[in-house]
């Protein structure tokens, strides 16, 4: 701007002072910019999770006074079978739940970018299992797949197939979590794939058109590139999510049947609000932070060498 | 510019803007996306559908297992009944302005922290960024009792202040509109800068008015979240003048014994909000009119 | 865009007006903006916080007393404020008990009476105890005095006492041609009517078992073991003793049942009581919490003690007051509240409003308890069924580490996944090193 253009006429003899130039900076501008969100998330995100790491070095069972423990708590946990098996059932679950959920969400919010009749009542009616309270949608499951009177089973009963124990069964359970679960979480990546759909100018679709391009390559070469930005993000938050499940779990399995659905937020609940180890699930809580962290930045910078921005 | 395209297409992805509802080709009356979309609508209202009819019923049948999925007759009674079962008005009033309040914070705090991580370079940016992103890595079962400490120090225990200010900002919509800002042709935002713009008003008038679908989506998922929210204003609400929604509702769940009919009444009653806010939110899910022109 | 710059302000102003709106309230409810706990005494007033997570009609009855009381009771005021239910309760106690301001009064589950006795702000009432003869400590069921007390120290009141009873369905006795149970029945005579009662092909079942691997599970599992003879830890207390002759008979007879898929196994969800009042199971072992549905859904139902063959004992859950001190004043007053409650004419009232069990054996005696057995058919069978508690949970802090390590090998028996006596002696080595760790 102007001080620039200054700069490079009096390059030679004198430069704008170091203030000025701060003041006019990116700098300054960068930060301000941040510095309300950074305030509040600092005080209200970051200072309780400093906390939570003091606690994972105490044993504290929340009731009364702690006194520290230095890393006992993580080396017990580098020796505690149920933690890896929690572990063990988290990445089963995060495998599964990213992709489907992921592919399922891009192909619905395609088929929901149109302008037919009745297009906002689809659109609505992807979005309801979203907005509806966990606790309703464990009932609903649990009673679709009860082994006795769900409605599966007397499905499959009718279709001659063997009746299945589904919830009850600890080879099922996960599995069945994971249907639950994309059905009720679709609508939330469908919203934002709709939402980055609208973005993608529509002369690029008639160039691709002109050029003869059927819909299909049209799709893979022109709108799913320019979806990138979107599906990272998709893909980060999900897997983010996915690795800390615990809702749907806690008002289903409860961690079971013999433990199969215990995955690792459930054994930190367990843990810190069942067995009075605060300390303990503290522990826990700050190996997952350490884990997510390592795969988010794993994902993003996959991302910046691969997803295409338009600028 | 006007296109003919040389070999007659089906219909298009997506339509054009000047097509009509359905561009069929007289094979069938209606879109054949109508075969598509009818069943997953159908699968995805199973729990709406569900509610509404045990919310419909007596309580007997309500707690039925198997449940009852025709009930012999209606009570829409069940609905005045939640209502006056527990101060549901003032339930209603906290959850909106709990959830106003957040929309409002990240819509304006979230958008002025995206824009710098998308544009402007800056010391220490990503870093910040992954710090930040950082927040959402830590489940709140762990760090719901210090957030309560820090909400008690500053004064704000049992208060609807209380419920909002940890949520004014959240990490999720810095992310999200930070992606989508990069998706914008930056050439708009250079021009304006050579015209002399501040960057405040590059956001304003060129980045965020082009960026109303994405707005839109953070509000419509800010405003569920608040609204769904159960857990933190448990811990910080004590009395039932300031108890949000869900709070509320809890109460017609005991221990042993719920109320399911009075349950299901009061849960549809607290979704129709949200379902008014998504079906709002979607007149900014247009696309938007200032991409037809460039180059 | 212009109306984007009104952002701020309206979230400014939602927070302001949020904030505003509670100091109004803040004498009576939670602190606000000033340094005011949830209570207080000021000039010879006293105001208490209880938090009681109740619904339906014990949630109209404690306002109603709450009420009552404070009528009576000029100097002092009782504010009843809902906590949340089941586990979230524990949450917010936590969260309140680590800002240093616990409420006055809490509803606490007796299983968490060790842990939550470790804190140094719970009042220990045995001196109040003593001071105050009329109080009769003793009237108390032994269940309800095992769950108060934490190492010799009484941390609560009794606020709930129940325990588990045979209910049956009398139509499916009927249809069966079966005698309807006993209170002398034995195990065989048990199981024989499971297995008679039970027909797949009409998807009935003999009997109910929550298998959720919870302490639901497990308590009923605790009950079977006491009949047989057996107990759950050695008398030093630092081995498991589950895993006799006894505990296998027990698991032995889950075991049986469950094969021939007499038992409707219920995933925690208590739909087991629908089922039933469906007339899809014809026994249950279960409290008087269920009795208000069982009796609006009319089903034809009897009551009577758990079978066994050496003994018929049964067991309790009892929950607790606990007092926290925030002040002399206000513990005072919170002592002078919880013996007014648990008073025997009060409790009566409470029975006959809720259903719920008396919790002084003295109540049986007074002039109102037959409305009370008239108006709750079958509640009597519970009420003497209490003389049958007479074995109790362990009052440790690790209990519900012993408690998940049974419930898993009891559902791993229902399951059929293994055989009793490895599953009981895989849960013995646990158990044993939970009680050998230090802390």
């Amino acid at each position: 701007m102007s001080a620039a253009s200054h700069a490079s006429r009096t390059a030679v003899r004198e430069r704008p002072s170091l203030l000025r130039r701060l003041l006019r900076s990116d700098q300054l501008a960068g930060w301000a910019f941040v510095t309300p969100a950074v305030i509040l998330i600092a005080v209200f995100a970051l200072i309780p999770i400093g906390w939570s790491l003091l606690l994972s070095l105490q044993s504290n069972n929340l009731i009364a006074p702690p006194h520290y423990v230095g890393l006992a708590n993580y080396k017990a946990l580098a020796k505690d079978p149920a933690f890896r098996s929690a572990i063990g059932h988290t990445l089963v679950y995060t495998v599964l739940f990213v992709p489907i959920s992921v592919g399922g969400a891009l192909a619905i919010a395609v088929a929901l970018n149109r302008r037919i009749r009745g297009i906002r009542f689809y659109r609505l009616a992807v979005f309801i299992p979203l907005v509806t309270s966990t606790v309703a949608t464990g009932i609903i499951f649990l009673w679709l797949l009860d082994p006795t009177f769900g409605l599966v089973n007397y499905v499959l009963h009718l279709l001659g197939l063997p009746q299945q124990q589904f919830l009850q069964d600890p080879n099922q359970a996960l599995y069945c979590i994971v249907a639950m679960t994309v059905w009720s979480w679709l609508g939330f990546d469908v919203i934002i794939y709709l939402a980055a759909l609208q973005g993608i100018p529509e002369d690029l679709l008639e160039a691709s058109e002109m050029d003869g391009a059927g819909r299909w390559a049209t799709f893979r070469s022109i709108v799913l590139p320019l979806l990138g930005p979107a599906t990272l993000f998709i893909v980060v938050w999900s897997t983010i999510n996915a690795l800390q499940l615990f809702d749907e779990i806690y008002v289903t399995t409860r961690g079971g049947p013999l433990g199969s659905t215990t995955v690792v937020v459930y054994y930190l609940y367990q843990q810190a609000f069942q067995f009075f180890n605060g300390g303990y699930g503290a522990a826990i809580a700050y190996v997952l932070f350490v884990a997510i962290l390592i795969v988010t930045l794993l994902q993003l910078w996959i991302g910046r060498k691969r997803v295409y921005y338009s600028s | 510019m006007s296109v003919q395209p040389i070999a007659a297409a089906p219909e298009r992805f997506p339509p054009l803007p000047d097509a009509g509802p359905s561009r069929h080709r007289g094979r069938l009356p209606f879109s054949p996306w109508h075969l598509v979309l009818a069943p997953l609508a159908a699968i995805m209202l199973v729990p709406l559908i569900w509610m509404v009819i045990v919310s419909l019923e007596t309580r007997q049948q309500a707690t039925s297992f198997p449940p009852v999925l025709i009930p012999s007759s209606l009570h829409f009674d069940n609905y005045s009944a939640a209502w006056n079962a527990v101060p549901f008005g003032r339930f209603f009033i906290n959850s909106l302005l709990y959830s106003l309040a957040t929309v409002a914070g990240n819509l304006l705090f979230c958008s002025l922290a995206a824009y710098a991580f998308a544009r402007i370079r800056f010391f220490g940016r990503n870093v910040l960024f992954v710090l930040l992103l950082a927040t959402l890595m830590v489940p709140f079962q762990v760090i719901l009792i210090p957030t309560f400490l820090i909400v008690k120090q500053i004064g704000l225990v049992d208060s609807v202040g209380g419920l909002i200010m940890p949520n004014l900002c959240s990490a999720f919509g810095i992310f999200m509109l930070r992606q989508f800002f990069r998706t914008l042709p930056i050439e708009l935002e250079e021009a304006a800068r050579i015209d002399g713009t501040s960057r405040l008003g590059i956001l304003f008038k060129i980045v965020l008015p082009l960026s109303m679908p994405a707005l839109a989506t953070l509000a419509i998922i800010q405003f569920m979240w608040s609204w769904n929210d159960f857990l933190w204003p448990l811990i910080i609400i004590d009395s039932q003048a300031h108890a949000p929604l869900q709070l509320g509702l809890s109460q017609l769940q005991g221990a042993h014994f719920t109320q399911w009919n009075l349950l299901m009444a009061g849960t549809v009653m607290s979704q129709i909000p949200m379902i008014l806010v998504f079906l709002l939110a979607q007149r900014w899910f247009v696309r938007s009119v200032a991409f037809t022109g460039i180059k | 865009m212009k109306r984007l710059i009104l952002l701020p302000l309206l979230a400014a102003a939602l927070a302001l007006s949020a904030c505003g709106g509670s100091s109004s309230t803040g004498s009576s409810s939670g602190a606000s903006s000033s340094a005011k706990s949830s209570g207080g005494s000021t000039g010879g007033h006293t105001t208490i916080t209880l938090w009681e997570g109740y619904t339906e009609t014990e949630a109209t009855s404690i306002k109603a007393l709450a009420a009552e009381f404070n009528k009576s009771h000029p100097s002092i005021t009782v504010n009843v404020q809902f906590y949340g239910n089941n586990d979230y309760a524990l949450q917010k106690v936590l969260a309140a008990i680590a800002g240093g301001k616990p409420p006055d009064i809490s509803y606490l589950y007796g299983s968490w009476a060790p842990n939550i006795a470790t804190n140094p702000q719970v009042v220990t009432l045995n001196k109040l105890i003593a001071q105050d003869p009329s109080f009769n400590w003793n009237d108390f069921w032994p269940a309800e005095r095992n769950v108060a007390t934490v190492n010799g120290k009484i941390i609560g009141i009794p606020a709930l006492v129940d325990n588990l009873a045979l209910v049956y369905n009398k139509k499916l006795f009927k249809q069966a041609g079966l005698a309807t149970p006993t209170p002398n029945w034995t195990w065989s005579d048990f199981q024989n009517a499971a297995l008679k009662l039970t027909n797949p092909a009409a998807k009935q079942f003999g009997w109910a078992y929550v298998n959720d691997a919870s302490e639901d599970t497990v308590w009923r599992f605790w009950a079977l073991l006491w009949q047989a003879g057996g107990s759950i830890l050695s008398p030093d207390g630092k081995h498991a003793a589950f895993d006799s002759a006894a505990g296998v008979k027990a698991a032995t007879m889950l075991q049986t049942l469950a094969a021939k898929h007499a038992i409707y196994l219920d995933n925690g969800s208590d739909n087991y009581l629908s089922v039933f009042n469906n007339g899809h199971i014809g026994m249950l072992y279960t409290g008087p919490w269920d009795l208000s549905q069982i009796v609006q859904a009319k089903t034809d139902y009897g009551v009577t003690t758990l079978p066994g063959d050496a003994n018929h004992q049964t067991i309790s859950g009892p929950d607790n007051w606990v007092m926290f001190n925030n002040g002399a004043a206000r513990t005072a007053a919170a002592w002078t509240f919880l013996k007014w409650l648990t008073s025997p004419a009060i409790d009566l009232k409470w029975a006959t409003m809720t259903g719920d069990l008396p919790i002084r054996a003295s109540v049986a005696k007074l002039a109102g308890y037959g409305n009370f057995t008239k108006k709750y058919p079958g509640i009597a069978t519970w009420a003497s069924n209490l003389a049958n508690a007479t074995q109790s949970r362990p009052q440790l802090t690790v209990y519900p580490k012993i408690s998940t390590a049974v419930g898993q090998a009891v559902q791993s028996v229902l399951l059929g996944r293994a055989q009793p006596q490895q599953a009981l002696s895989q849960a013995a080595q646990q158990v044993n090193g939970i009680l050998a760790a230090p802390g």
